[in-house]
């Protein structure tokens, strides 16, 4: 795009954007790392991700700050103001991703000196992999402008939901195979409501994303492709908000 | 591109200007500009310096008139009349759509007598109800209560500010259907220019209203449609709410968000 005629203006969105970068490298390696500690009871790794996130936190800070200058200084309109509040909604939405990941770092630790079972833990790990993939296809997307690729992610959350019905079904089996599996997964059971949160906001990034190139929202009702545990609204005939 | 294509809307065209064209002498100005204004709402024009903005709303009074070598060619109609046309009375005209310019030019006379001078152009009214209407366009116009003591204190003795609420006040006097509003708050502070960012939110109640403006927050804050100019065409109009945060044409979103030239 053109540059501003007032340069410093576009050293104060650049600024923006390269700290939303930042943060995204940052949750996407939390993500991965806090299924690794998890998985292999990895204490020093789990220590690792929970020590990362007051950085998370930190950046998310700096950018409502910068975001909030540049709108008093510049008066921001059109797509640099979109870019600004882009740049606000993903920084929540990644800062959420950091503290999902650390939650499951803390579970991991909790969960160390329990009866493990490896089998248990092959659904999550694939869910967390998908999880993991959106995460970075939607900051790609975030940082070449790609709608396309945003819309992909936006379509693929749907994955997530049914790998997360499947994991589900999975614990259940163990837990009833033998009761001594229920508290581990159980344990198990929060860390993929975790990880499909992760995708929710990967989601709500790729929707920042086409908004942001575009001007345009996506529709609000994404495809859906699993049983709603939390809809009794359907009952009623009425819709889900 | 399609800039003419109008927002989904269902106001009234008080104001329609079709295939427009206008001359200095032998150049052209405008080159045909097809745009509504909508009853009871506010467009801003928006546009860099030399785009036809201020031409624009000069030929909605017929402004122009005052000067030779100037015309315009298309139709602008207002409730259905096409106000090029040559038969028409342009003083009626002025009465109907009344116009605010961007310095404050109250008459060297008294702040009632500023008011009373234009109606008495178009009515001759006992001084009672004189008194009625001038208090009616100061109130109108937010003066009221501070020059209701000093009603024949000279017009020039006023603040910047309220010599131009009282020029407004003077536009209202006369019971417009119309008001152009020509940059009014360029010459005028912070203060000063939010209390005629509010006058004209309150005169949209009543009025039509077309404001040029260079302070794009300004068209952003007061108007309903905007349309932007560039080079004597119309590049978009659509909902300020769509123009100012997506914009369709590129050169609306580069000259709104300062990249251009």
């Amino acid at each position: 795009m053109v540059n501003h005629t007032v340069r410093s203006y576009d050293k104060d969105l650049d600024a923006l954007e390269r700290r939303i970068a930042e943060m995204g490298g940052i949750a996407e390696k939390m993500v991965i790392d806090a299924m690794d500690a998890l998985s292999q009871a990895d204490v020093a790794l789990a220590n690792q991700v929970v020590a990362t996130d007051p950085r998370l936190d930190a950046l998310q800070r700096e950018i409502e700050e910068q975001a909030i200058l540049t709108i008093a200084r510049r008066q921001p309109m059109a797509v640099d103001l979109r870019e600004i509040v882009g740049a606000i909604r993903v920084a929540g939405d990644l800062e959420r991703v950091g503290d999902l990941a650390k939650n499951i770092a803390k579970r991991s630790l909790k969960i160390g000196i329990e009866a493990r079972v490896p089998r248990a833990i092959v659904g999550l790990r694939h869910m967390n992999d998908v999880a993991t993939e959106l995460m970075k296809d939607v900051l790609d997307a975030y940082a070449q402008r790609d709608t396309e690729r945003a819309r992909a992610v936006w379509e693929r959350d749907v994955e997530l939901d049914a790998l997360e019905d499947s994991v589900f079904r999975d614990l259940l089996t163990h837990m009833m195979e033998d009761p001594r599996n229920i508290s581990f997964c159980a344990h198990l059971l929060f860390c993929s409501k975790n990880v499909e949160r992760i995708g929710d906001h990967a989601t709500n990034i790729a929707e920042t994303v086409f908004y942001l190139v575009t001007g345009e929202t996506l529709p609000a009702e994404r495809p859906k492709g699993r049983h709603e545990y939390d809809d009794a609204a359907q009952s009623t005939g009425t819709t889900t908000p | 591109m399609n800039a003419t294509a109008k927002p989904a809307s269902n106001g009234v065209e008080k104001v329609s200007v079709r295939d427009l064209q206008f001359y200095y002498g032998a150049s052209l100005a405008l080159k045909g500009i097809n745009l509504p204004l909508y009853e009871r709402k506010s467009t801003a024009f928006i546009g860099p310096s030399g785009c036809g903005k201020s031409t624009l709303l000069r030929v909605l009074n017929r402004m122009y008139d005052l000067y030779p070598g100037q015309r315009a060619v298309g139709e602008v109609m207002l409730d259905g009349q096409n106000i090029l046309d040559p038969g028409l009375d342009l003083n009626l005209l002025r009465a109907r759509v009344g116009m605010v310019f961007q310095k404050p030019t109250p008459f060297p006379m008294s702040i009632y007598d500023n008011i009373a001078f234009g109606i008495r152009l178009y009515e001759k009214l006992p001084k009672s109800e004189m008194d009625g209407r001038v208090e009616t366009a100061l109130r109108r116009s937010a003066l009221w209560t501070e020059v209701k003591d000093k009603l024949g204190a000279n017009g020039l003795s006023l603040s910047g500010g309220q010599q131009q609420r009282l020029c407004i006040a003077r536009t209202v006097a006369i019971k417009p259907e119309v008001i152009l509003f020509d940059e009014p708050c360029s010459a005028l502070d912070p203060i000063s220019t939010a209390k005629i960012e509010e006058l004209i939110d309150e005169l949209r109640e009543e009025y039509t209203i077309a404001i040029v403006t260079h302070n794009m927050q300004q068209a952003a804050r007061v108007s309903q449609y905007t349309a932007f100019m560039y080079l004597g065409e119309m590049v978009e109009f659509d909902a300020t709410d769509a123009v100012f945060t997506s914009p369709r044409d590129k050169r609306t979103q580069d000259y709104i968000t300062g990249r251009f030239g």
